[in-house]
């Protein structure tokens, strides 16, 4: 499909979505029982999966232990089947490593390592279906996930992908946008005190643009933070209900 | 319906979907489009297995319902298909949505408007038509084009070529070239155009097409002709030896078919029984020598005999000789004045519709019941020069758009103070309104040899924004010291070599400056490194444009106001390429009203016994096989034959006057030497006074064409010394007036003579002088049908 209009006149995407719109955001914690935490979340197609386990000791060398604080360690994996394409790696590849590292530095940022000193917290994201804006899954269901565990951290971290079309940010680009070939920033941020984790974009954008971009990207992750907040509040309450009986 | 414009990108391609967005995008024209997709309630998903256009009629259909509903059934909603099976299925389906074709809608929804009516009637029969054709096979008269790829492929390894064609006026049949687009002509050394001869060559291109072009092998080239000549329909070299071969080649593809609409003649009556079999097509021959005769089909050809009607192509196959097309509207009779002024518009892609309402609902009003007055607040912001400043205006005597005006005034330190008032449009016009938008449209006022097209609606332009004597006007003012500068008058040879000199320049264009380097600025004629005009925004464009500009570097306090309203540098390239383009087109128009006012003042005059007919000209170049004169009198340029079809040259005998006899001519670098057979030369050299008779070539098809003719190698001195003092330009005027005149008169003969037909139709009076006509028109008379008389 050459030459889709990436924003219409009227303001529509691709999708039908308006500029500053974001994906339908479904999420469920505690998916699984054997993990110490664990969630799933999905973003629009994206879907995206998260298990934590920890704190707990260190696997393998004990050099590695930091004396004063924990050690995060994540791992990125992309199913074979979550792209058009059959993927032949899932894990262990440029890109999930890259991946890994950038999650580990927003999730070292996040949580409170001081608590748990010489240990490992280890958090594995898996991607099902890969459909635009899977770094900002990740980081969402990697925060549930922790919050699932129970594991202490400063704040949310909400992250969203951000584009620039036509003079108008986008927030929260689908593949096909993201395909298009346009400036894409992607964004975690700390929503009570603002703070951004991480910022990535490796495409030209000119910097003029880039606050626009940049607002429009800490918007759509506040509003994922609106979301995710009302997750936990309904998984906790349920869990206490079924606790009281 | 958004549906309705994918199935148009799915069907037809990219141009056609662009085509339609931009005609939706206009805001003169009131369409909306609706994203159905996008609607909870519209949006319907599309069945397993279900083929992809009837999902869309399915989609478009139950959007249509729910608007319906949406408007509480008020209004009836038209869907509009000429697919067959859709009108079957839903046409009955709900009250008050309908599913009908086109001309359906026309017939029963606007029954009065017969243009579209004929325009629909014409297209449907050319399209039947090529269904039709295409089941027959005849051998294929050109070659096919190639695939776009393979032309897109052969562009960037270099060895096609990519450029416009320019068909050559005079040798329409033979000549054309293709000029060098971008950075082609450093890659592949081409130092000229590479010419395409003939029509095989041209593979079905017309002028203006973009056509990629690939070189014939060097010993296939051939050169142009340089002698001149008449615009003959023939192949014939006429004996002359074409210059040296340059580089040639053939058409293999076109890229954008640049296709407009055009002005066509019908073929006269003797010419249509020759067409033969098929009398239902017919060959039109269009009135712009460059285009090839057009085949298009109406049962109207007897009736438009005389007629100039506008047509457009549709398309040229392989297998056709010449391109089909439909007729679209008439314009006038052969000869008839508004007629060929409305062929000139059509030819220039001239459109002068009158103001619409929205437009006139944006005008201030100024009556003498509600005066305009400048508002307070603007009083406040802006200097008031009323009583300050001498200002007047240099313009002609009922000037009506006085865009400028001057001041002059002595400043104590002694220099003069010079003030350049201009009308303050902007003010006016907000920027993307509908006045502004039309203005960008025609990005120019036109001015033909009558009349003008304005570029504002009249209030603006000849009232609120002119600078009236007497009246408060808002304007911009620049102001600048002065030294005194005059310069000497000229005689009319100095006022030919300085037109000639300007003429020789390429034109000046308008170019945005975000897009070209800075060293490229300069303006050739006038000698300055950088230069703009911003002096008549009434009647000019671009200098609206400039005016906001300026507007916006001065107010700083306002910026982000003033960015929303300003071109981004691609907006402005487009605009500039527009502006440019509109402005040739005002040029050509121009001077294609002048000659048309000068053939009708000329035409049937009896030079021997017209004055008017006979004057003084001067020779400024010289050909083989003639020279080219110029008419001081009456500001016309044309050929002067010293060779003529015969191949007899002139000869001056005792008394100046010339005669054709047997002889050759010579030509030499500023002068032309013509040699009888009996020994008797004449030179003309350039520069030379000589008598000219003027005459004029009637065409039916194209244009009248002034004609010259050297009657005597003297100047010709006017008897009579009172017309002798009189300008060019009073003169200019004067023909103009006479030839309104009579046109009017002539319209006023006919009036009366079509009064007295319509009573002769209502009470059916006898015409006839002999007794069988009167019994002729009895008989017609008992044939004719009278019932719907008596209301049955």
């Amino acid at each position: 499909m050459a030459g889709l209009e990436l924003l219409s006149d009227q303001g529509y995407r691709v999708d039908g979505r308006r500029a500053g719109e974001l994906r339908k955001i479904q999420a469920r914690m505690g998916v699984f029982a054997q993990a110490d935490g664990s969630a799933y979340i999905e973003q629009g197609n994206t879907k995206a999966l998260a298990v934590v386990y920890g704190p707990h000791e260190i696997r393998g060398s004990r050099a590695r232990a930091l004396p004063d604080r924990a050690l995060v360690n994540c791992q990125y994996s992309s199913a074979t089947f979550s792209t058009g394409e059959r993927k032949r790696r899932p894990h262990g590849d440029r890109k999930s490593c890259e991946m890994g590292l950038q999650l580990r530095q927003t999730f070292e940022a996040a949580i409170l390592t001081q608590l748990h000193p010489r240990s490992q917290i280890d958090i594995y994201v898996q991607v099902l279906q890969a459909d635009g804006g899977t770094y900002a899954a990740c980081v969402n269901a990697a925060t549930l996930a922790v919050l699932d565990a129970g594991i202490p951290m400063r704040d949310f971290v909400c992250a969203c992908s951000a584009g620039f079309v036509d003079g108008t940010a986008l927030a929260d680009l689908s593949h096909v946008e993201e395909a298009a070939g346009g400036p894409q920033l992607a964004l975690a941020l700390l929503p009570a005190s603002g703070q951004i984790a991480l910022l990535e974009m490796d495409s030209r954008l000119h910097e003029d643009h880039l606050d626009q971009v940049l607002e429009a990207a800490a918007q759509a992750a506040r509003d994922v933070h609106t979301l995710l907040d009302r997750v936990v509040r309904q998984h906790v309450r349920e869990a206490t209900i079924s606790l009281g009986d | 319906m958004q549906t309705a414009c994918q199935a148009v990108q799915h069907q037809r391609g990219r141009r056609q979907y662009n085509r339609l967005r931009n005609l939706m995008k206009d805001a003169r024209h009131d369409c909306v489009l609706f994203a159905n997709e996008f609607q909870q309630y519209c949006y319907l998903p599309r069945e397993r297995g279900e083929a992809m256009e009837k999902w869309q009629t399915r989609s478009i259909y139950n959007a249509a319902v729910w608007y319906y509903h949406h408007c509480q059934d008020r209004m009836p909603i038209i869907m509009v298909t000429e697919d067959e099976e859709a009108i079957q299925q839903y046409g009955s389906e709900t009250e008050g949505v309908f599913v009908i074709s086109f001309k359906n809608y026309l017939d029963n929804f606007w029954p009065d408007l017969k243009a579209a009516h004929e325009l629909c009637n014409s297209i449907l029969q050319s399209r039947w038509e090529r269904e039709n054709e295409s089941q027959e096979s005849h051998g294929k008269e050109y070659p096919e084009h190639l695939p776009l790829e393979v032309l897109e492929a052969g562009i960037k390894s270099g060895r096609y070529i990519q450029g416009i064609l320019n068909v050559n006026k005079h040798r329409a049949q033979t000549e054309a070239f293709v000029r060098l687009q971008g950075t082609s002509t450093k890659d592949s050394g081409l130092v000229s155009d590479i010419l395409i001869h003939g029509m095989k060559a041209r593979n079905r291109s017309i002028h203006g097409d973009v056509v990629v072009v690939e070189l014939l092998p060097e010993n296939e080239w051939k050169g142009r002709t340089v002698a001149l000549c008449e615009n003959d329909s023939d192949d014939k070299a006429s004996g002359e030896s074409p210059s040296e071969p340059m580089s040639t080649g053939r058409v293999v593809g076109i890229l954008q078919k640049n296709w407009r609409d055009y002005v066509v003649t019908f073929p006269s009556k003797e010419e249509v029984q020759s067409q033969g079999k098929n009398a239902q097509k017919i060959l039109v021959t269009p009135w712009d020598y460059r285009i090839p005769k057009i085949r298009i089909s109406t049962q109207q050809a007897e009736a438009l005999q005389d007629f100039r009607v506008v047509v457009r192509i549709d398309s040229w196959e392989s297998t056709s000789l010449y391109p089909n097309g439909h007729f679209v509207r008439v314009l006038g009779r052969i000869g008839d004045l508004e007629g060929e002024i409305a062929t000139i518009l059509v030819e220039n892609s001239i459109s002068v519709v009158p103001f619409s309402e929205a437009q006139m609902c944006e005008m201030p009003v100024n009556t003498p019941e509600n005066p305009w007055k400048v508002s307070p607040e603007e009083e406040r912001e802006r200097r008031d020069l009323r009583r300050t400043h001498l200002v007047f205006s240099i313009d002609p005597k009922g000037c009506e758009d006085v865009d400028d005006t001057l001041s002059v005034r002595s400043l104590n330190n002694g220099n003069l103070e010079l003030g350049v008032h201009i009308a303050d449009v902007t003010h006016f016009v907000a920027p993307n309104s509908c006045t502004d938008i039309e203005a960008r449209t025609r990005a120019t006022t036109y001015y033909l040899a009558d009349r003008r097209y304005d570029m504002l609606p009249s209030i603006l332009s000849a009232d609120l924004c002119s600078l009236l004597g007497g009246v408060d006007r808002s304007n911009k003012t620049l102001a600048d010291s002065l030294d005194n500068a005059n310069d000497p008058s000229d005689p009319i040879v100095n006022r030919l070599l300085r037109s000639m000199a300007s003429q020789a320049m390429s034109n000046a264009l308008y170019f945005s400056t975000g897009s070209c380097a800075e060293e490229e600025f300069h303006h050739y004629g006038l000698a300055l490194d950088k230069y703009t005009h911003f002096t008549s925004p009434i009647r000019r464009y671009s200098d609206i444009v400039v005016h906001r500009l300026l507007m916006a570097a001065i107010s700083k306090d306002k910026k982000m106001e003033i960015k929303e309203n300003l071109f981004s540098n691609k907006d402005l390239e487009e605009l500039c390429r527009h502006i440019n383009n509109r402005n040739r087109a005002a040029q050509h128009s121009q001077k294609q009203s002048t000659e048309l006012f000068q053939c009708m003042y000329f035409k049937d005059k009896d030079p021997e016994t017209e004055e008017r007919c006979i004057s003084d000209g001067v020779i400024y170049s010289i050909r083989t096989n003639g020279v080219l004169v110029f008419i001081p009198r009456f500001g016309i340029k044309g050929a002067a034959y010293l060779k003529n079809k015969d191949g007899l040259v002139i000869a001056c005998g005792l008394d100046s006057r010339s005669e054709w006899k047997p002889g050759s001519l010579q030509r030499f670098q500023n002068k032309i030497t013509s040699t009888t057979a009996g020994g008797e030369s004449v030179t003309f050299h350039l520069f030379d006074h000589v008598t000219v008779k003027i005459s004029v070539q009637a065409s039916r098809c194209h244009t009248d064409t002034v004609r010259l003719e050297i009657i005597s190698n003297k100047p010709y001195v006017i008897p009579n010394t009172e017309i002798f003092h009189q300008s060019s330009l009073l003169l200019k005027s004067d023909l103009v007036k006479e030839v309104t005149r009579s046109v009017e008169a002539q319209l006023a003969q006919e009036v009366k003579v079509n009064i007295i037909q319509e009573e002769y139709q209502e009470y059916c009076q006898t015409k006839g002088r002999s007794l069988y006509t009167l019994l002729e028109e009895i008989r017609d008379l008992a044939l004719l049908d009278v019932s719907n008389n008596y209301g049955m």
